[in-house]
């Protein structure tokens, strides 16, 4: 699965990186960049907790 | 007071602006909460109707939907019968960022929001840190102050009034028309009104008309200097912006200093009071921060969620739609009201019991999606530091007198708090 950060929206809060590190890191330009392609079964649930969390909502997975 | 007496869903006013200010709106809040279905609040012969919205889950749904619930009503649940009767705020529907939806918000928001990132924030802790020892210093001595006045107000003040580069002299006008407009429908604060005449829903009218004006006269002179002479504040940046080629007006800019002096200053000045409160009236929780404050970050997020400064935002319909099943009709208004989603028994265990290392606190006093608080990150910051310089120096300080709330439906503001602690020599 592929997941997405809208970067017109994301404003560097940094919930997804604390959810799922090994998916998400905060560059130094403030925004969320997603560092794998293909998020493996074991990571959904990290995944989903970032989605959920984020203030503003920028997060989504990408229809396959 | 944690639990307060349930109210009969008919007996529901929550446009009752009296209702917040006896500090009784939890015991309503929850019969909403348990009550099946969506509740409808009859408006009067000059204001319409619209949906409570009490319930976490029902908030979350409609603010991921800006494209279904708009903005650009208004974001207080009042909506005048009478179109020409509508208050001056009314007038900047669709021109604020709070009062604007997608696409057109985020382009706007983005102009000012690199100065409110988490980066940008932790680089003010120093001055913020600095301010507050300023405004500690002032009552130190006296061991008595009024901590809204003195401390709570002026914090949040001093910052959003540098960050916009606005002169020393003019941060009390600044205050005192914040007032007005957010406290419009508080009698204290229509001074514009014969006294007899006060606490009227036309003094209101009065009163937030004519703090808004002068709040448009004032920046309307600031923009003409910064036009002329440019600096690094938020002003001026917004002086040279442009949304998809063009600049903005000068209408544009009013509007946005208008909404960043207000959000900037209002909210977080009653989250600190609130938060004192909250701390003297669980002593058992405010030992454990003061044993521990490390624990602090934590408390805050709990002083968050147990406060819920900005009361409410409504929306209304752009399409027939529905909220979890519910039928809401095109054009009809919903009111989302933060305390209440805060406190949501399916959230939160045990919603009532103020526990400053409740973990998790997933809280929406900020709201979530597209219009999550800009200045959420100075709201925290601004909490944790005056709680570390409040304690280290006057670690007795105490309620001492009535705690005076505002009329308002839309604030939880707290007008004054009087305290004593023992002075520093």
């Amino acid at each position: 699965m592929k997941v997405t950060v809208n970067t017109e929206m994301c404003e560097g809060h940094g919930k997804c990186e604390q959810s799922a590190p090994e998916v998400f890191k905060l560059g130094d330009d403030d925004i969320s960049h997603v560092l794998i392609d293909d998020v493996g079964e074991e990571l959904r649930p990290k995944v989903d907790r970032a989605i959920r969390l984020c203030p503003r909502q920028a997060i989504s997975w990408v229809a396959e | 007071m944690t639990t307060q007496e349930a109210i009969e869903p008919d007996e529901i006013n929550l446009g009752d602006d009296s209702l917040f200010e006896r500090y009784e709106q939890h015991g309503a809040f929850e019969t909403l909460r348990r009550r099946p279905g969506l509740h409808w609040n009859d408006g009067n012969e000059s204001v319409k109707g619209w949906w409570n919205i009490t319930r976490y889950d029902d908030v979350l749904y409609v603010s991921r939907h800006p494209e279904v619930f708009s903005s650009e009503g208004g974001i207080t649940q009042f909506e005048p019968v009478d179109p020409n009767e509508q208050v001056a705020a009314a007038a900047g529907n669709g021109k604020m960022l709070i009062t604007m939806d997608p696409p057109r918000h985020v382009k706007l928001r983005r102009l000012v929001n690199k100065g409110f990132t988490p980066r940008a924030v932790s680089a003010m802790e120093a001055e913020i840190r600095q301010i507050t020892n300023q405004l500690l210093d002032g009552v130190a001595k006296e061991g008595r102050c009024d901590f809204v006045l003195d401390v709570s107000a002026q914090l949040p003040l001093a910052v959003i009034c540098g960050m916009m580069g606005l002169e020393r002299k003019d941060w009390d006008l600044m205050f005192q028309l914040t007032n007005k407009v957010l406290g419009q429908g508080d009698p204290e604060y229509q001074t514009d009104v014969p006294e007899n005449q006060r606490g009227t829903i036309e003094a209101a009218r009065i009163t937030g008309n004519m703090g808004t004006m002068q709040m448009f006269g004032f920046f309307a002179q600031l923009l003409q200097q910064r036009q002329a002479n440019k600096g690094h504040d938020l002003v001026s940046i917004l002086v040279d912006s442009e949304v998809e080629g063009e600049k903005l007006t000068e209408e544009d800019i009013l509007w946005f200093c208008f909404l960043l002096i207000l959000a900037g200053n209002e909210t977080t000045r009653n989250a600190i009071s609130g938060g004192l409160v909250a701390l003297c009236e669980h002593p058992e929780q405010r030992a454990r921060l003061q044993a521990d404050m490390s624990l602090l970050p934590q408390a805050v997020e709990e002083i968050l969620r147990w406060v819920s400064p900005v009361t409410h935002m409504s929306r209304v319909a752009l399409q027939d739609t529905e909220i979890n099943g519910f039928p809401i009709k095109k054009g009809e208004r919903v009111t989302m009201w933060y305390p209440s989603v805060n406190r949501d028994a399916s959230v939160f265990r045990e919603p009532d019991r103020f526990d400053i290392t409740r973990t998790p606190n997933e809280h929406l006093a900020f709201g979530i999606g597209e219009h999550f608080c800009l200045g959420a990150g100075f709201a925290r910051l601004e909490l944790k530091v005056i709680f570390e310089e409040l304690f280290r120096r006057f670690p007795d300080i105490q309620i001492d007198g009535p705690v005076e709330r505002l009329r308002s439906t839309f604030i939880g503001g707290i007008k004054h708090l009087p305290v004593k602690f023992t002075p520093e020599r």
